[in-house]
């Protein structure tokens, strides 16, 4: 019951993703400026307006740091499992034994 | 554990730890910028994710073939590799995307069968843990569809049509950039072994518990 919650809300987060990456692409309802005769085309992406250029350095600190959560978290998790099963079977081998000299 | 263990772990590590630094030291790309340098954690994160559902699809096979326990474990530990180099890999990409393409997300050949095949590897977690008595073979059989879906997210992008990068643009990258992207796909292929090595010891050590319990049991 406890992993199902825990699954639920796994999926709750990658849901609350897709709908915030959703709402994300949606364009934003800004006055447009007109184009000028020059550059009626398109603009090369590093010659935009500081304004309307996107700052990539969130982005990339945003992945690294995931990156290194979730590699960190799932070695904890499955250090600490090793380590729980380890003391189950000194445990059980020292009621064994116990149980094998009376 | 084997004697070869906590070496491998250890240089994994300082690897790792070193990798920030050398992708710092990589080229910017010149059209892309800083943000190209996601490339270097998501390629292979993308790479053990691949590896980790043929290692899970092999594994499976030859599970249903022997009925070998031990085949079992392993393809469930790849199985959970699955899915974590899987989400790292669909986490990181679109956030190099939005920079890149201007969107989060594009339902291309490579990023949707890519999708599909996390959530099959999900879908096999799922069916390990909940699925009661005999869900193993039930199981193996969904891992053969991850890993017959590989082949397919590899080559997507030279059959259609798709802004995400050829495979033929890793073979060409120059010096400064090919060297950072070596060492980080030596790190986390050092990772995934690693990794697969402990949780596959969880499972052995898990069964010995079991049969340790049906033994008192039998007392």
């Amino acid at each position: 019951m406890k992993m199902l919650k825990r699954w639920c809300a796994v999926l709750s987060l990658v849901l609350a993703c897709g709908v915030f990456s959703v709402a994300a692409q949606q364009p934003s309802p800004q006055p447009q400026p007109q184009p000028s005769q020059q550059n009626n085309d398109w603009i090369p992406i590093n010659q935009l307006p500081p304004q309307e250029q996107m700052a990539a350095a969130p982005l990339l600190i945003g992945a690294y740091v995931f990156v290194l959560v979730v590699l960190f978290a799932y070695v904890f998790r499955v250090a600490r499992r090793l380590q729980s099963v380890q003391q189950e079977l000194d445990r059980l081998g020292s009621t064994l034994k116990q149980g094998g000299r009376a | 554990m084997p004697k070869w263990f906590t070496p491998v772990a250890v240089m994994c590590g300082a690897m790792l730890a070193a990798s920030p630094l050398v992708i710092a030291s990589a080229d910017y790309e010149s059209t892309m910028g800083l943000v190209q340098k996601i490339f270097y954690y998501h390629m292979p994160s993308a790479w053990m994710f691949l590896i980790a559902a043929m290692v899970c699809g092999v594994a499976s096979i030859r599970f249903l073939a022997t009925g070998d326990p031990r085949h079992d474990r392993t393809a469930l530990a790849a199985g959970e590799l699955l899915v974590v180099f899987g989400l790292i890999t669909l986490v990181t990409g679109p956030l190099w995307a939005r920079k890149a393409w201007g969107t989060f997300w594009i339902w291309d050949a490579r990023t949707t069968s890519s999708l599909v095949s996390w959530m099959i590897g999900c879908a096999y977690l799922i069916l390990r843990r909940y699925g009661g008595p005999g869900s193993e073979k039930l199981a193996a059989a969904l891992a053969l569809f991850g890993m017959a879906n590989v082949p397919f997210i590899y080559i997507s992008v030279n059959y259609w049509r798709t802004i995400h990068p050829a495979t033929t643009v890793v073979p060409k990258l120059p010096f400064t950039m090919g060297f950072p992207l070596w060492f980080c796909v030596t790190t986390f292929a050092l990772l995934f072994v690693v990794l697969l090595k402990l949780r596959v010891r969880v499972e052995e050590q898990q069964a010995q518990v079991d049969a340790l319990y049906l033994s008192l049991d039998e007392r």
